[in-house]
């Protein structure tokens, strides 16, 4: 009963059951979606954004935001191509992409928290000035010819139809979740986010906290670089290019609070299937994909606001309650000797 | 057990010495001495801005002290920071419980401890079940009420081992029977050698659990020492400023004669969020002081009546006319103004110039597309010189100004749209004495005009000087009304405090 009850709590069934009711609809009109091939196709093409999500989860649950990961994952696909086209290992080409998400995801961290510039501001600068160096590291040109093996391993399944790629983001979202929900370190993020001055208070070290979670966000949108390019096979200079919109939209609707605090990676996963199958989504209703950002925005839009309306109702009951407990109850007060 | 003076650097479980914090130029602790031993309840109370907060959040490592020293058991610590604190096992309750509203009670108290999951729960219940208290430990803080916040706050502490308690006005939102739960937890923690600072507003709370009382006043403690070795009286009067400046306090005015005046703003047993049943009037050309404590539900009133918040239910008369639950441009039109608490958060365009922000209010009046800007400039010079405003012209930038001057001008703004009521919350707060003696020239001014003036202040001498009648708020209600001759530091001192005994007046003159 009480396991129910939790499950029937947890808003990340609300996604899920979001999920479901838009696969039933679509499968409804065009029973060709719900094919089994084609809902792995859509699973296994959601790899990019389930990464990219969980990432930056760390980062909206202590309360700040991160759009830079879309460059993030645009600069660490062209140096990652690029050594792997010119014969580099898979080892240095994976370490040199992993960097590349740390040193950014460090200059975001220490801009927030030691330099106080507000996150959508540090983050957006930054993401400038990623982008712009992937046309300069790049020449402007398309990174192309990167070697079969790498190519392949996007291809390679276990059992038939699920990737590789998607069984590693299961268990990585998985283990993140363990690890935010389980470890001393972990539940600090969500504490940062939902009361900084309560974090404070007991000690938990606020900005560390913070630069972590930039960090972690700049390596999961690394390593959403590399599946990139795997599955891609080529980098242009605008790979990844509105990726930071999907993510945020992904963890929104999977119940991961955009004021801190609230939701898990789980959500977020669950979020971003359904924010990857959108323009799959919009092909199988016959409708032209052009229209994928468009909804994106829309879905983001809608469920911020309805969001922050519940939260402010909340505050501003729990505002009220405070006031009246103040009161006296009974009349010609002040006699209380 | 308890010491009174000081001795050497003593056996007290938490010894302060010498403890100074300045805000910039405004000095707020002037060296604060105090020990405080194991078992001792030490209830610190004192007006607003008195230090007491500040001083907490010195010994918790919130803020850095500018001179001093605290002692742990006779050991010199240095709280750089909350974790040093903590570490130390001291834990403060904060006055709004700080919990994680998402978490549950039982993440929001382990938060932080890499112990195993079982150990840690076995110890939480212990706990609990040692102080008697059920809280289902699954629950959502968000869903707890501020005394179940509160207990879970001392929870937290405890099983942090903490044997230094801060207590932050723990009272101030906690209804009857809430609070006897409290009191019973203190009592046990006493006993088990815990050492508690208490801080309240309520002196009956004082004699009820303190073991010791210090009085904080103007960053200093004026008076300290053994509970039983103090009368409710000797308190009120360590509360007060000191003699020499009572005597100066003089009230040249003569009395208003009320019977030939129709009030201008008349408030019937109005309740609202954090206050109850309120009724009052105010006439023209008079000044009606509101003193009361912090948190005892003016500042609500006061913009509840200019449209700000939800009335629940009552009436509020301007000039006859129901102006009750009106929205603040409604309330505005028709001729009442307010002048908030906290000019920085509600009152000033910072980054504005002088000019605009005198001229911004009257801007609604003038109905043209295009802005008048002689009338403009002309109105802002005509306050700026009847003020005294000190600025440099026009065009000097409002944050650049005084405390001072800025609400001189946030006041002129209230006067160009021609009020017949104005509501001032705390017009002094934070002003020099220069200022502030310009500001109640200002008020006075006003008064002699016919405006209605409602004064809201926590600053007593200020009320004292210049209310033509004056009521006390205490915990959301009008506990008492004083007439001219009443008005007196005593006796509104006591009714903000709850402690007011009719009879026991002190008139002027006495």
């Amino acid at each position: 009963m009480k396991l129910v009850n939790r499950i029937f709590k947890a808003r990340e069934i609300s996604s899920l059951a979001f999920l479901i009711a838009m696969f039933l609809i679509v499968g409804a009109v065009n029973p060709a979606f719900l094919q089994t091939k084609n809902l792995f196709l859509t699973f296994n093409g959601s790899v990019v954004y389930i990464l990219m999500a969980v990432g930056i989860a760390f980062v909206i649950l202590s309360g700040e935001i991160d759009v830079s990961i879309g460059a993030t994952l645009g600069l660490s696909a062209a140096v990652s191509a690029t050594l792997l086209r010119n014969g580099s290992s898979w080892g240095i080409a994976i370490a040199a992409a992993v960097a590349v998400g740390v040193i950014i995801g460090v200059i975001n961290g220490i801009g927030v928290t030691v330099f106080k510039v507000p996150s959508i501001i540090m983050t957006l600068g930054v993401n400038g000035v990623v982008r712009g160096s992937i046309y300069v590291y790049t020449n402007g040109k398309w990174v192309e010819n990167v070697p079969f093996d790498f190519k392949s391993l996007s291809q390679a399944t276990f059992m038939g139809t699920l990737t590789y790629f998607l069984l590693g983001v299961i268990v990585l979202t998985a283990v993140v979740h363990l690890i935010l929900s389980k470890t001393k370190r972990g539940k600090y993020f969500a504490a940062v986010g939902d009361n900084v001055s309560g974090a404070t208070l007991i000690g938990i070290p606020v900005e560390g906290t913070k630069v972590a979670a930039y960090i972690t966000s700049g390596i999961f949108a690394a390593l959403a670089g590399l599946m990139y390019v795997s599955r891609v096979g080529f980098v242009t200079p605008t790979a990844g290019n509105g990726y930071e919109m999907k993510a945020i939209a992904a963890c929104v609707l999977g119940g991961i609070s955009l004021t801190g605090g609230v939701g898990t990676v789980i959500g977020a996963a669950i979020g971003s299937v359904i924010m990857s199958s959108i323009s799959r989504v919009l092909v199988f209703l016959q409708f032209s994909s052009d229209y994928d950002n468009t909804i994106t925005g829309i879905l983001l839009i809608v469920i911020v606001v309805a969001d922050s309306l519940i939260q402010r109702r909340l505050a501003e009951k729990a505002r009220r309650k405070r006031l009246s407990a103040r009161t006296l109850e009974e009349v010609g007060g002040g006699s209380n000797e | 057990m308890g010491t009174i003076g000081e001795p050497p650097i003593s056996n007290g479980m938490i010894s302060i010495r010498g403890i100074c914090k300045c805000f910039s130029s405004n000095s707020v602790l002037k060296g604060i001495d105090l020990d405080v031993h194991s078992g001792e309840v030490i209830a610190l109370i004192g007006g607003n801005g008195a230090g007491k907060s500040t001083l907490m959040k010195i010994i918790m490592g919130i803020y850095q002290p500018d001179g001093g020293t605290i002692y742990l058991n006779g050991e010199k610590v240095n709280m750089s920071k909350p974790s040093v604190a903590l570490a130390h096992g001291i834990y403060l309750v904060p006055q709004e419980p700080m919990l994680f509203p998402n978490m549950s009670v039982e993440e929001n108290i382990a938060i932080g401890f890499t112990d195993k999951k079982k150990e840690l729960h076995t110890r939480i219940v212990d706990i609990m079940s040692q102080l008697g208290w059920e809280i289902r430990l699954d629950r959502k803080a968000n869903t707890l009420s501020i005394a179940e916040q509160q207990l879970v706050e001392i929870v937290r502490g405890l099983l942090r081992n903490a044997n230094i308690l801060i207590l932050d006005e723990p009272t101030s939102s906690l209804t009857f029977n809430e609070i006897k739960s409290l009191f019973q937890l203190i009592e046990d923690l006493k006993k088990k050698g815990i050492c508690i600072f208490y801080i309240t507003h309520r002196l009956t709370e004082v004699f009820e659990i303190a073991t010791h009382v210090a009085i904080m006043r103007d960053g200093m403690i004026t008076l300290k020492g053994l509970v039983t070795n103090f009368t409710k009286e000797d308190l009120i009067k360590g509360l007060l400023p000191s003699e020499a400046k009572i005597k100066n306090t003089e009230k040249s005015e003569d009395e208003i004669e009320y019977s030939k005046l129709e009030p201008v703003l008349e408030v019937k047993s109005l309740s609202g969020y954090g206050f109850r049943d309120i009724d009052l009037e105010v006439y023209p050309g008079e000044i009606l002081g509101v003193a009361g404590v912090v948190g005892a539900g003016r500042t609500e009133f006061a913009t509840t009546v200019f449209g700000m918040d939800e009335v629940k239910s009552g009436n509020v008369l301007l000039d006859g006319k129901d102006i009750t639950g009106l929205s603040t441009r409604q309330v505005l039109d028709k001729g009442l103004n307010y002048v908030p608490e906290d000019r920085y958060l509600n009152g000033i365009f910072k980054t504005g110039e002088v000019g605009i922000n005198i001229s911004s209010a009257f801007l609604r009046n003038s109905s043209k597309f295009f802005l008048n800007t002689n009338a403009e400039k002309n109105l802002a010079d005509k306050y700026i010189k009847d003020f005294r405003i000190k600025v440099t012209g026009q065009d000097q930038i409002m944050g650049s100004l005084s405390g001072g001057n800025q609400q001189k001008a946030v006041i002129a703004r209230v006067l160009s749209t021609s009020p017949k009521v104005v509501i001032l919350d705390e017009p002094t707060r934070g002003i020099d004495a220069g200022a502030r003696c310009d500001v109640y020239a200002i008020i006075n001014q006003l008064k002699k005009q016919g405006v209605a003036v409602l004064l809201i202040s926590s600053d007593f001498e200020e009320i004292v000087e210049l209310s033509d009648r004056v009521v006390t708020m205490y915990q959301g209600r009008i506990n008492h009304r004083f007439n001219k001759k009443k008005i007196t530091l005593d006796n509104l001192t006591a009714a903000s405090f709850g402690v007011y005994e009719e009879g026991n007046d002190h008139e002027i003159g006495e």
